[in-house]
């Protein structure tokens, strides 16, 4: 099918729970002013391990928010599963679209997320029945008896990846497809391309998209510490995370999650929706041994699909993870299409990596910055690093001169993600 | 005209066979893989047996297997079905085709926990009679004990990602994770990615072990496995009036889907054609099917319209049969919905009597059941069939295989969270 015949897809609201801001107003007043949602963590203490700052949802209570007769669901969610179906509602609350609104059949959702960790007050009962000590073999024997029927009945319900798209499927009787996608850091980008595949082939009019994520519990941070390239500057969390800096240290873990609508267009315009922008374009694959041209490929199939030309791009909002290597892998894969040319933008200093959620929550930001004229500037990136051969956009912010934005995103095995967004214009 | 996709190459490594021709001979003998856990002490469990991948050898497949000694078994099985498969189509190469066209999609789960550290740790962290852990003490201590190695393999995106890296596959890199239907919906999506373009071939499936403490406990505690521990071999008893719970499995399956004209260019064998795909929600509740099967009724539905078939062309459906109370009886009433009458002349079965239910790599492991019933004309049986359930009267091939000969099957996922998955299976015509 030519790109003339095939179907559009709008974004159509927006929904935020980020650690600068709950709110499409919040976040972009914070993009803006260039404040960062890193600190030191204060959900518990974290003081024992060698990174204990990351980007956190201050003040999050989803018992306040969620709609009144989900409340006792709540019990059933640990973190990521609340921040991303509070997403989804605060989307849909900006969609103005209620229960019912929409015909279920037509109605899909499509998140990213991975397993949560368990929360260790979830074992604590069970660990005194069963363990007799550090670097012991469990007592199995007391484990099966007496653990288990300390474990929480719903214990496996609260982490399963897929349970906040369950939730909005059930909130919202969204009755299309469903899926959840799990591959971290590149998981957003790739839902948001799924969702865009599913409208284009016509197995649904509107489709629900988000990505949510908390690492800011003790077990995942405890786990990303022992293997993940994290920073140990904890004194300075504000400037800590460095993309693309010649002195970047390292990243730090984030929280949160976004959710919006993204609507066959004729569907969104025969309702009267507000349109905030349109995906254009889409692709994944590998990048083996984060090399550049992987990722450079991926880049320029995404401009493929969109039937645009690198010139046309307004910025490229990259992942930006303030590791040096990894750095300097992006940067190669974005210069091989762009050069020096195009601005890039990283949100990811404001956030820490969100993983599963940082896909959609950093595009989202390109659609604000699309929507309000204003690109705002890639903060902690004060000495761009020889070994990024690229335009990084840093405050303050600049206008948008072009319709077109690219997102780029990648994970620790090369496995790359790229969408393209289109400011809306009439 | 819209591309055609067809399936050029399998592999599997289950608790029945480490290859396609072993899993499915299995199959048509009845033979069951349910026994007593051997891969750790679950004596005092509420469940105390499962369906275990054994024999599994690891450097059958890779050459050097030091890098990926650190993986979970979940990515050794998709490691050595990837290979199987590939291998079959005549791919494993890295010269062989535009290898950017080649990509992965797998509905996979997540490594095991290092349990002993997690659970000595949160232990280490608690005080006797407190029902809360204390943070800074938990992560001070699991500090100490964690393997950095081992840590990075839990994670979801590992497995699909290895298979990118290690058969040169540097298309599209997806994995899903939609419970007890996400190797469906992965081969489903996968084929729309060479459908739309995106993809000229796609190795596509599914690999997961929950056989680890705590998913085992999980499960039980959601009373959702059977606990017929006196009779391990006969807990799986899809359909069957006394059915109380699924039979947890593991493992791992790939299918190598093409599109046909890039198969016909380079003289590839053709299994089968992949026709139809439908995908839903039932919208309903966390845990248990809609009791009429609404979701799986308009799921089934699709997939045939997808396919451009009517339900009379179906010879064959392989259910979903988990042996629990409420999917079997309401895949039954699904099935009767879709089919009218004529429901009562297909036959059904549950592959997962004999298998156990391999979760998130349940569905791929079924379709590779499918392909070779579709190839060799004997359809597998639902075994432990003793009891009928007024609920479920269909044709569930009781106890013993059957020679029949179909062009078109119809293979179904369910999974926690409500989402169906169906999938239809044709013979390859030119």
């Amino acid at each position: 099918m030519g790109a003339s015949a095939r179907r559009r897809a709008a974004i159509t609201g927006l929904g935020f729970v980020t650690p600068i801001g709950s709110t499409p107003a919040a976040v972009w007043d914070a993009l803006r002013s260039g404040r960062t949602g890193i600190r030191r963590i204060q959900g518990f203490d974290a003081s024992p391990l060698p990174c204990h700052i990351g980007g956190e949802v201050p003040d999050f209570v989803a018992k306040a928010v969620i709609e009144k007769h989900y409340r006792k669901s709540l019990n059933a969610m640990a973190r990521p599963v609340q921040l991303g179906v509070i997403a989804a509602q605060f989307a849909m609350a900006d969609l103005g679209l209620k229960k019912g609104a929409l015909p279920p059949e037509r109605f899909g959702v499509e998140f990213a997320s991975v397993m949560g960790a368990t929360e260790i007050n979830d074992l604590a009962r069970m660990s005194k029945a069963c363990s007799i000590g550090a670097r012991q073999p469990v007592n199995m024997e007391a484990y099966g008896r007496d653990a288990v029927p300390e474990m929480p009945p719903m214990w496996m319900l609260k982490y399963l990846p897929n349970m906040p798209a369950c939730h909005a499927t059930i909130l919202y009787d969204a009755q299309g497809p469903s899926n959840t996608l799990i591959p971290n850091d590149a998981a957003g980008v790739e839902a948001i391309g799924e969702a865009l595949r599913i409208l284009r082939r016509g197995a649904a009019d509107f489709m629900l998209v988000g990505g949510s994520e908390s690492k800011i519990n003790p077990l995942s941070l405890s786990r990303y510490n022992t293997f993940a390239p994290l920073t140990h500057n904890n004194a300075n969390p504000t400037t800590a995370v460095r993309p693309f800096d010649r002195d970047a240290s390292g990243t730090c873990m984030g929280e949160g999650a976004a959710a919006f609508g993204l609507e066959d267009l004729e569907h969104a315009q025969k309702r009267g929706a507000k349109i905030v922008a349109e995906v254009v374009g889409y692709a994944s694959g590998m990048d083996r041994g984060h090399k550049g041209p992987g990722l450079e490929r991926v880049i320029r199939n995404a401009l493929a699909d969109a039937g645009i030309e690198p010139g046309d791009v307004d910025h490229v909002n990259a992942h930006g993870l303030g590791v040096k290597k990894m750095d300097a892998f992006e940067a190669r894969g974005i210069a091989g299409v762009f050069g020096r040319d195009v601005p890039v933008f990283a949100p990811l200093s404001r956030f820490g990596n969100m993983g599963g959620a940082a896909g959609v929550v950093e595009l989202l930001c390109s659609v604000l910055a699309l929507q309000h004229g204003e690109l705002p500037g890639t903060l902690n990136c004060e000495n761009p690093s020889p070994e990024c051969p690229i335009a990084v956009h840093t405050a303050p912010t600049r206008p948008v001169t072009k319709p077109y934005a690219v997102k780029t995103t990648f994970t620790d095995l090369g496995q790359c993600a790229v969408a393209v967004v289109k400011k809306w214009e009439e | 005209m819209r591309r055609r996709v067809v399936i050029t190459g399998m592999g599997v490594i289950t608790p029945l066979g480490h290859s396609p021709a072993e899993l499915y001979a299995s199959q048509l003998e009845g033979r069951t893989a349910v026994a007593p856990f051997t891969r750790f002490d679950a004596r005092t469990m509420p469940t105390t047996f499962a369906s275990e991948v054994k024999g599994f050898e690891f450097h059958r497949y890779l050459k050097d297997t030091s890098r990926y000694s650190h993986c979970g078994v979940n990515t050794q099985f998709a490691i050595g079905a990837t290979k199987q498969a590939l291998e079959a189509a005549g791919l494993l190469d890295e010269g062989k085709g535009d290898r950017g066209r080649f990509g992965v999609y797998l509905g996979s789960g997540e490594g095991a926990e290092d349990f002993p550290a997690l659970m000595n740790s949160v232990g280490v962290a608690t005080e006797p009679g407190a029902s809360t852990a204390d943070p800074a003490k938990f992560c001070a201590a699991i500090l100490q004990v964690l393997d950095p190695l081992r840590e990075a393999e839990v994670e979801m995106h590992t497995t699909v990602g290895h298979l990118g890296e290690i058969f040169a596959l540097d298309g599209p890199n997806i994995a899903c994770q939609t419970a007890c239907a996400a190797s469906s919906q992965a081969i489903g999506e996968a084929m729309d990615l060479i459908r739309c373009g995106d993809a000229d071939v796609m190795a596509a499936g599914g690999a997961h072990s929950m056989l680890h403490p705590l998913g085992i406990a999980g499960f039980n505690r959601l009373t959702a496995l059977s606990q017929r521990n006196d009779s391990p071999r006969t807990a799986s008893r899809p359909f069957d009036l006394t059915r109380d719970g699924f039979v947890i499995g593991e493992g791992a399956g790939i299918i190598i889907l093409e599109e046909l004209e890039h198969a016909k260019q380079r003289g590839a064998t053709i299994y089968a054609e992949l026709t139809g795909y439908g995908s839903t929600a039932d919208a309903y509740r966390m845990t248990d099917p809609h009791p009429q099967g609404k979701g799986a009724i308009r799921c089934m539905a699709e997939a045939l319209k997808d396919a451009g078939l009517k339900p009379a062309d179906i010879g064959y459906i392989n259910a979903h049969g988990t042996s629990t109370q409420a999917n079997d009886s309401a895949e039954t009433a699904a099935i009767k919905a879709v089919f009218g009458p004529q429901a009562y002349n297909i036959p059904v079965s549950s592959s997962k009597s004999m298998l156990g239910h391999l979760i998130a790599a349940a569905g791929v492991a079924e379709l590779v059941i499918c392909v070779m019933a579709l190839r060799k004309g004997v359809l597998p049986p639902t075994i432990n069939y003793q009891t009928p359930d007024p609920d479920c009267d269909l044709d569930y091939i009781p106890n013993v295989a059957r020679e029949k000969r179909v062009d078109h099957i119809l293979s179904n996922s369910f999974g926690f969270g409500g989402q169906n998955i169906s999938l239809t299976l044709s013979r390859f015509r030119d």
